[in-house]
């Protein structure tokens, strides 16, 4: 009994001094990392917002492809969305929104759609006219021969409108 | 002690001769940096661990002294990979989950179970420093052999600033001649498979000699 006391006590020491020693640097390193992360972020919302301040929003949702959101001080937010369309690859973009929902803008960061087929969802002529302008209530517009990725889009949209409006 | 050192590139080599740590050896070995970055991780670790293993070897309960060497090298790990997320970045995203995997890494548990638990401080530092460059070494003969004949070029960069090239070499007239197999898992075994051979022809040789003597 006395040497099971022992042995339990050893570890538990052991354990509670390895645990200070993380949380210290823990707390030293913690503040950098999401500095970082940031950083490496704003390369990316700067294509959107050139010069604004980036502010990240903790996502508490259980929406898994809520990738992060981002408040860009005075204008909106920027929620980092990802989505499946045809390829296996999912589709990652960055839209951008004013403080009523209204989409402002959306960035491709990432697909492997089919060349001249779900592509054309990402040409800047139909996110200017299907995207950009739509009021939260607003459906987005869908492409003929693209129904995948433009399905994929409008999703990444709703869920990340249903994201900032909780 | 010199031998102790020295063991740890040739002789024992902890992935050539040991045949430990061989899947993160493999894994990560697609570049100069990661494998650096890699080796240099596991050195530290491994330094730290066989010197901690050291100190508390006589307190050490028999019982449960490899949970204890578990605890100790976790949460060193923990630790070093913590540092890497906060100052560098760059590496931390090519490591990936491979950093965190050190734990897992049998020559840790290895020279702390075989080497640390029975040997004094100074000579266990030595032996984690001997083992961990060791490690290193192997990393950077199989990632310099795969970058080179996947990109025909190599680059180094400064873990710390990732945009600061410290030096890099390519030879334009092979551009076309890439392999790009050996950026894949395959090209790591087939090199891996090359330097263990080489590595033990070296050994044999040593071992007549000494026989000789």
């Amino acid at each position: 009994m006395k040497k099971t006391i022992t042995l339990v006590l050893f570890l538990g020491i052991v354990a509670a001094i390895s645990g200070l020693c993380i949380s210290l640097v823990n707390d030293i390193t913690s503040p950098l990392i999401t500095e970082n992360e940031i950083a490496s972020e704003k390369t990316n919302l700067e294509l959107m917002f050139p010069g604004a301040t980036f502010e990240t929003i903790d996502y508490t949702g259980d929406d898994e492809s809520i990738l992060g959101i981002y408040e860009v001080v005075d204008t909106g937010y920027v929620v980092k969305v990802e989505g499946y369309g045809y390829s296996s690859t999912p589709i990652v973009a960055l839209i951008g929104f004013d403080y009523d929902i209204t989409v402002l803008d959306v960035i491709i960061l990432s697909n492997q759609e089919t060349n001249g087929y779900g592509s054309r969802c990402f040409e800047d002529s139909f996110i200017d006219t299907a995207y950009v302008g739509k009021a939260i209530d607003e459906e987005v517009d869908m492409l003929s021969g693209a129904t995948l990725t433009s399905t994929a889009m409008k999703n990444m949209i709703d869920s990340a409108r249903t994201a900032l409006s909780n | 002690m010199w031998n102790n050192f020295k063991n740890g590139f040739v002789k024992e080599n902890p992935v050539f001769g040991l045949y430990l740590g061989m899947c993160s050896a493999l894994a990560i070995s697609t570049s100069l940096n990661n494998a650096i970055g890699m080796g240099l991780c596991v050195t530290l670790v491994l330094i730290c661990s066989n010197i901690l293993v050291s100190l508390i070897r006589k307190i050490t309960p028999d019982e449960i002294r490899i949970p204890v060497y578990i605890v100790i090298i976790a949460s060193l790990v923990t630790v070093v990979e913590m540092f890497v997320h906060a100052y560098m970045p760059e590496l931390y995203t090519s490591l990936g989950v491979f950093l965190s995997l050190i734990v897992v890494n049998c020559i840790i548990l290895g020279r702390a179970e075989a080497f640390a638990s029975k040997n004094g401080v100074l000579s266990s530092a030595v032996d984690g420093l001997g083992m961990g460059l060791g490690y290193t070494f192997a990393l950077f003969l199989i990632s310099f052999v795969r970058e080179f004949l996947a990109n025909m070029a190599i680059t180094f960069y400064n873990p710390f600033n990732a945009e600061q090239i410290l030096f890099s070499f390519g030879i334009e007239a092979l551009e076309p001649f890439k392999i790009s197999l050996f950026s894949s898992s395959v090209g790591a075994f087939f090199t891996f498979a090359c330097f263990a051979a080489l590595f033990s022809i070296i050994r044999k040789n040593m071992k007549k000699k000494e026989e000789a003597k």
